[in-house]
């Protein structure tokens, strides 16, 4: 649908980005140009028994490092953040310096607010409740997918009561994103192709959301663009610093974009067989969006045929209804080249977990930007029916 | 005759519309998750020298109680909607829906989001309510 007189939308991404190879080790200037004296790194377990990333980060930081926080896990939990800001208060730490994935962002975003407002996290569930910025927050992404360093949400896991909490607010937008090739160098090809998918169902939803905008738009038809050359090249030689570095800046506009425009169905759907199965997220999403575009090709065809335009089609001949299943048969082929699996039987969701997951996905707030109004769980449950 | 936006009057007929509505008691049927809250907050250039709490007892597309609190008492919901006069102005008028605006931080959310999506229908109709009551804007 084009745009109209209607249209008003609010367009909200005021963090610093800083690019380049080796660019994190100037994470000491951004720190000083917050006016900040003491960094608490934040990461994952992996991260520091794997790579040298989080001690390079250390080292580049110097006197004003006050210590690490290393204790996060996926799907990081309330209690690890109640941790972190508790050791973050202990140290006096006056900033955040996550490293990481989407988790060790997350984390460190409530850790921001802990150690701003005091308390415990879960007292701040909610969304644009926050009255004041909070603890300044810079990024250095490890991965080229979630686009965290620029959106305003945090999913923090409560892990006694089994559910995940949303932190939305634009106080918690991170103060710099540092994003530097030599960060994901070590990422191995299946991690890179489904981080890189992530990013690339990020672009697509923000563009048929509900809330889609301009603004958002631009920047996700680039992100879709930039993935389409570079994701191969990344998922094929890891060492290319040129696809490592346009695939972060891919992640990162689809970030923004949909921070801004919102998400869909697609991401309501991987939220949920994530949750109950554990299957990694970038791979939900990219199994999930080929029949997600299907169910929504009558609504949005024209957005369909701007994305199979970047896939090098001719769309001239091709009617707007048709375009999501043209853009579902792409995405298989460009899944298929990257090595993805196909299938949610392929990374161990049970057939008789779909119903679950289908009641599941209508709590997720990404669904109520879907294009296509959905309320009914039997909808849901045709869709998974037909990734699984 | 129409009714001050917020007044006691106003949420009187707010509660009545909702239990008059059809569609909210079938959207809202498997809501048991408490009390919703709105707070108005204060505007004293237009007269509203106060922030207003409106407290909504719904529960299973029912509205059992609706009245005026203080914004202290408002807070206390499990769900606690809070904007300024011109937004929920924009709610009521149908130019703002209540989850964009939260998204948007154009109204604020203390509480649990997943729990509102769940019943975003439910949500929708509850604003249908508003429209039907005659309303009059302290600032028109």
């Amino acid at each position: 649908m084009p745009y109209d007189a209607q249209l008003n939308f609010v367009f909200w991404c005021p963090t610093k980005i800083v690019f380049g190879e080796n660019t994190a080790l100037d994470i000491g200037i951004e720190v000083e140009g917050l006016k900040c004296k003491k960094a608490l790194i934040v990461t994952d377990k992996d991260l520091i028994k794997n790579t040298d990333i989080p001690e390079k980060i250390r080292k580049a930081l110097g006197s004003l490092c006050v210590g690490i926080f290393s204790d996060v896990e996926p799907d990081s939990g309330i209690h690890i953040v109640n941790q972190g800001g508790k050791l973050g208060k202990e140290l006096g730490a006056d900033c955040l310096v996550s490293v990481g994935g989407g988790s060790a962002i997350d984390t460190a975003k409530g850790i921001a607010i802990v150690l701003k407002e005091g308390g415990e996290l879960q007292d701040y569930a909610g969304f644009q409740v926050l009255t004041r910025p909070q603890t300044p927050h810079l990024v250095i992404p490890t991965t080229a997918g979630t686009g965290s360093e620029v959106t305003y949400v945090a999913v923090i896991k409560d892990h006694l009561e089994g559910r995940k909490l949303i932190f939305g607010d634009y106080n918690i937008l991170p103060n710099v994103a540092i994003l530097d090739p030599k960060m994901t160098e070590g990422l191995p090809p299946r991690l890179t192709g489904a981080t890189g998918m992530d990013a690339i169902c990020h672009a697509i939803e923000a563009l048929h959301s509900s809330q889609k905008e301009p603004i958002a738009d631009g920047m996700a038809l680039h992100a879709i663009r930039l993935i389409r050359e570079y994701l191969p090249r990344a998922v094929e030689n890891g060492k290319d610093m040129t696809a490592r570095g346009q695939m972060l800046i891919a992640a990162n506009m689809a970030g923004a974009a949909f921070s801004n425009a919102q998400l869909g169905m697609v991401h309501a759907l991987a939220h949920s067989v994530g949750a109950k199965f554990k299957v990694h997220h970038g791979l939900a999403n990219s199994i999930l969006l080929p029949p997600c575009l299907k169910y929504n090709a009558d609504a949005c065809g024209d957005v369909y045929l701007k994305v199979l335009a970047i896939f090098g089609v001719n769309i001239e001949r091709i009617r707007p209804e048709e375009a999501g299943s043209a853009v579902a048969e792409k995405i298989i082929e460009f899944t298929k080249k990257l090595g993805l699996p196909q299938r949610l039987r392929d990374v161990g969701v049970p057939e008789e977990g779909l119903k679950e997951c289908s009641e599941l996905a209508l709590s997720d707030g990404a669904i109520v930007y879907n294009p296509k109004f959905i309320s009914d769980s039997a909808e849901v449950l045709k869709v998974y029916q037909q990734a699984w | 005759m129409a009714l001050t936006f917020p007044s006691a009057e106003w949420v009187e007929e707010f509660k009545r519309q909702i239990n008059l509505s059809e569609a909210y008691k079938k959207a809202g049927a498997t809501w048991t998750a408490g009390v919703v809250a709105l707070i108005i907050s204060a505007k004293p250039e237009i007269g509203l020298t106060e922030d207003v709490g409106i407290w909504l007892d719904l529960h299973q597309g029912v509205c059992r109680d609706a009245k005026i609190v203080a914004a202290e008492e408002a807070q206390k919901a499990p769900f606690c909607i809070t904007g300024d006069y011109v937004r929920w102005k924009q709610v009521i008028k149908k130019e703002l829906e209540p989850v964009k605006g939260m998204m948007q931080g154009k109204l604020k959310l203390k509480g649990d989001l997943p729990t509102i999506v769940r019943n975003v229908k439910g949500a929708q109709e509850l604003v249908e309510c508003t429209t039907r009551i005659d309303t009059k804007f302290f600032d028109e």
